[in-house]
């Protein structure tokens, strides 16, 4: 048994965990890119963390990264 | 009355603006899912780990593994994750001065904590009970066996577990002046309570247990009798540092 069948035998888990992480990193990174200033770290910090600290990046940057006002 | 009923909007408002209920909802949905797959997947793993030189004998996993990596998850990151986004709540609003404004225009402080606490403990129960559904759903439908007669059981006492934590947040939230002296502040409650569990004439009157016997209660190896007294205390403490928390804010200096 190798990855790919693990994957295709355990599709409804597999499924919404994907699309879960999929979407939180592209909302993370639609915010990233619509803003100028962090409250720590810069742009390319938290582009490289979102795309490949899943799914800990993206909030991470939600929780400590974005700047608030 | 009217006051706090306002304060919950806002918060609730604001939770939605800072992305906070969002991120809470999926942490958890993803913790849902884990464990079934968890659950599932780990004889694969070690088979696949192991090579194919000899072969392991592994017992088909069953919905007690699939319920023991649910409750692991809930109850140790799923608290960190609760403690790292609300520790802020208080001591945010204190440092950048936004409740000056409302507090001199009639807010009473008080109103303050109660929205805050309400408010934090419903999205966590939200966060929870979501969570709770998904895992309940696919376990159901992967480990079709009877050997976690009482599933809703090992849930009470977590969420009673969470009136208290909640309250500890909120306390280190107004006591510190920053997120992280909040943080702090809550992290070292829950190894304190951890660490007294050592102690084992204690077991039975420590909040902890609510957290660390749920799988003996799934299972239906103790009855919930066993730690009444520990969810006794829960209440009772969760009460008394609610209360300090608002004798805090009303000294504080905004």
């Amino acid at each position: 048994m190798n990855n790919a069948d693990i994957i295709t035998n355990n599709l409804p888990l597999f499924i919404p965990l994907i699309l879960l992480e999929v979407g939180l990193d592209v909302a993370a990174l639609i915010h990233i890119f619509r803003h100028k200033n962090y409250r720590m770290g810069n742009r390319i910090l938290w582009v490289l963390l979102t795309l490949f600290l899943n799914p800990l990046g993206a909030i991470l940057y939600f929780i400590i990264g974005r700047e608030t006002y | 009355m009217k006051s706090t009923w306002f304060f919950i909007r806002k918060e609730l408002l604001e939770s939605w603006r800072n992305y906070h209920l969002l991120i809470i909802m999926i942490v958890f949905v993803i913790f849902g899912i884990e464990g079934p797959l968890m659950a599932k997947l780990t004889p694969d793993i070690l088979k696949m780990a192991s090579g194919s030189g000899f072969s392991i004998k592994m017992p088909d996993p069953t919905s007690i593994d699939s319920w023991q990596q649910y409750y692991k998850n809930m109850t140790q990151i799923g608290i960190y994750v609760l403690v790292v986004i609300f520790s802020g709540t208080v001591s945010g609003e204190v440092s950048q001065g936004t409740l000056v404004n409302l507090v001199t225009k009639g807010l009473p402080r008080y109103s303050v904590i109660v929205a805050k606490y309400i408010v934090t403990y419903l999205q966590w129960c939200l966060a929870i009970i979501t969570s709770f559904l998904i895992s309940w759903g696919y376990t159901a439908y992967y480990f079709p066996d009877n050997k976690t007669p009482n599933i809703w059981l090992g849930l009470w006492p977590l969420l009673i577990f969470g009136l208290m934590f909640v309250a500890i947040t909120i306390l280190g939230s107004t006591l510190s002046t920053n997120n992280y002296g909040g943080f702090l502040i809550s992290v070292i409650v829950f190894i304190g309570l951890t660490l007294l569990n050592l102690f084992k004439d204690s077991k039975r009157y420590n909040p902890i247990a609510l957290v660390t016997d749920n799988m003996s209660l799934v299972k239906g190896t103790e009855k919930i009798s066993h730690i009444m007294p520990a969810i006794w205390i829960t209440i009772f403490s969760a009460l008394v540092i609610f209360y300090l928390s608002i004798l805090l804010l009303r000294r504080k200096k905004l």
